[in-house]
């Protein structure tokens, strides 16, 4: 069987140091220009009121109780529960009584929520607008070339991943498109911003992407979960609970642990 | 072994304390003094961390109880540079320096109005609510100091520190049982804190022998003085808090001629019969004196007691014994 010939292509030198270079270097300059941009515009924690604080913490407090029950005597565990669910039940605890009952407010029209949505907004323009940028920078400057061979041979399938931009059926899928390098830019830099920036920068959009996909954290008090059902829950916990003390036998548990 | 400044001093030994202070120029020139946050400076220089923050703070707690005011004013300068003017903890240690170099009452007041100020602009901050509290407790306001606890706690019940502070200041004022409740409440926060449950046996214990203690409260206290001692125990083995309070609290009880008048109530702990007490009381002394035969002869894996717990466990030894041998002879 013939050897299939190598396919050389005559590649001027210079597209080298004219499309790979500058392509690199404007990946790695967005990236830390996006890190620094994130940082200026993160606003910062915005601060609980008072009575947001205590609606909040007193919640904490029940679950609290309702977990660690049995490090209490059964007097004073049932004080405690008549106290706490009195309190939740009559909403004492609630930030704007009044509001009782009523349906939720709407997220978007929160402007405490709000303000969280345009944060995420905020990012998600930071990642969208240099994109699209470069992209299409480079789609006017850079597009149908082929700029580089990789030292190693690849199968078919990779064709679509590294020519993209150069519709050559017969090619090998070993050359790589100018278009192709940036989209491995865009994957492959994270560990140069990890050495440059630090650990927690902000720079690689790949983090960002998987942050999103990742579980919502904070739903506990997110805009849009009514409080007073959250207390009439807790009041319905502690209620239920079979008292149990860890104080009960103790001593029988001490003696019968250091003797054997 | 040596401190470490990434914990808080409040513990320490004064002649912990002082060593801490005395290596404050070294460890002020050793570290730097303001981190950059450029890129091309993290590059070449060490990374900033939290630990080099925290290391400020305490040497700042450690330079303050030794008089080394000079220190404590360059950790609060780097913090106030990194941190800036108007952060929480920045602010509280700013009063905290003034209040330590307040001459007289009048300037403790001024630092007071000053916190007052602070807390009608941002009523939440925590830290200045606790150095006002803990500026009138020093100025013997206890009792405002037991009320703002009280407001503090009322909107962050899960604060665990301002809970045992109102523990403390209720048991000065002899207040028992809001102290056993504050104290209790630090448990449902931390409900495997050995010390706590201790300590909140040695309260029991104070409330039972306390003057005005009835027949039936001081049962029921006793009785949970007891139960909560041995608990410390099983939490965390040869506690010599733990062993002590059991040992005074079964002493006590089988001093006691006078029989349970009553019959616990369903919601409170029973006491155990005379033959536990008695093997609980053997166990105590047999441990405590454990304890101080190794702690005196500073045996391998038997350092780090407080040389007056040791002290005060070896009194008790000897008074339970010449009890005995008076009752012998």
């Amino acid at each position: 069987m013939a050897q299939v010939p190598v396919q050389t292509i005559h590649r001027d030198p210079q597209l080298f140091y004219w499309i790979l270079f500058p392509i690199t270097i404007v990946m790695i300059l967005t990236g830390v220009l996006r890190h620094y941009a994130t940082v200026l515009m993160a606003t910062a924690a915005k601060k609980v009121d008072r009575k947001t604080m205590r609606e909040q913490r007193s919640l904490v407090h029940g679950i609290g109780v309702r977990s660690n029950f049995h490090v209490l005597s059964k007097r004073s565990f049932t004080t405690r529960r008549d106290a706490l669910t009195t309190a939740y039940e009559s909403g004492a605890f609630l930030k704007d009584p009044e509001n009782r009952g009523q349906a939720p407010p709407n997220p978007l029209s929160d402007p405490s929520s709000m303000e969280g949505m345009m944060g995420m907004m905020k990012n998600q323009m930071a990642m969208i607008i240099p994109n699209t940028l470069i992209m299409s920078w480079i789609n006017a400057f850079f597009s149908g070339y082929v700029i580089m061979k990789l030292p190693f041979p690849l199968t078919i399938k990779f064709k679509s991943m590294l020519q993209a931009g150069v519709a050559t059926k017969d090619m090998d899928p070993r050359w790589m498109s100018s278009i192709s390098w940036y989209f491995l830019c865009i994957f492959g830099l994270q560990s140069v911003f990890n050495f440059i920036l630090g650990n927690d920068n902000a720079a690689s959009q790949m983090a960002q992407q998987m942050g999103q996909m990742g579980p919502p954290t904070g739903q506990m008090f997110g805009p849009g979960v009514d409080p007073d059902k959250q207390f009439l829950a807790e009041a319905e916990n502690l209620a239920v609970i079979e008292h149990y003390s860890v104080l009960d036998g103790v001593e029988q548990r001490l003696l019968e642990g250091i003797t054997a | 072994m040596t401190p470490s400044l990434l914990h808080p001093p409040s513990q320490l030994s004064p002649a912990d304390a002082l060593h801490l202070s005395q290596e404050a120029p070294a460890v002020l020139q050793g570290s730097p003094s303001t981190v950059s946050s450029s890129p091309l400076a993290a590059l070449f220089s060490a990374k900033e961390t939290p630990e080099l923050w925290l290391k400020y703070e305490n040497l700042l707690l450690s330079c303050l109880r030794t008089g080394d005011e000079q220190a404590a004013h360059q950790c609060l300068e780097r913090l106030v540079a990194r941190l800036g003017n108007n952060n929480e903890r920045v602010l509280a240690f700013k009063g905290l320096l003034k209040e330590a170099e307040a001459k007289n009452n009048n300037e403790l007041e001024r630092v007071l109005k000053e916190y007052d100020q602070i807390l009608s602009e941002n009523d939440t901050n925590i830290p200045i609510t606790k150095r006002r509290i803990s500026l009138l407790r020093s100025m013997g306001r206890v009792s405002e100091a037991a009320s703002s606890l009280v407001q503090l706690l009322d909107f962050s019940p899960t604060d665990a520190e301002a809970w045992s502070e109102l523990a403390d200041v209720y048991l000065t004022q002899g207040l028992y049982p809001q102290a056993i409740y504050a104290l209790e409440e630090v448990l449902v926060l931390a409900p495997n804190a050995w010390n706590i449950h201790a300590r909140l046996g040695e309260m029991q214990y104070m409330a039972a022998t306390a003057p005005g203690a009835g027949g039936g409260s001081y049962q029921k206290y006793i009785a949970e003085a007891l139960k909560r001692f041995s608990r410390s125990i099983e939490l965390c083995d040869d506690y010599l808090r733990g062993y002590y309070g059991l040992k005074l609290v079964t002493t006590k009880l089988l001093n006691d001629t006078a029989k349970p008048s009553r019959q616990a109530e369903e919601d409170e702990f029973a006491l155990p019969d005379v033959g536990t007490i008695e093997r609980l009381n053997e166990l105590a002394t047999a441990k405590l004196s454990e304890i101080v035969r190794h702690s005196t002869a500073q045996d391998r894996g038997w350092r780090g007691y407080d040389a007056a717990e040791v002290a005060a466990a070896k009194e008790l030894l000897s008074k339970d014994a010449a009890a005995v041998s008076g009752i012998e002879r």
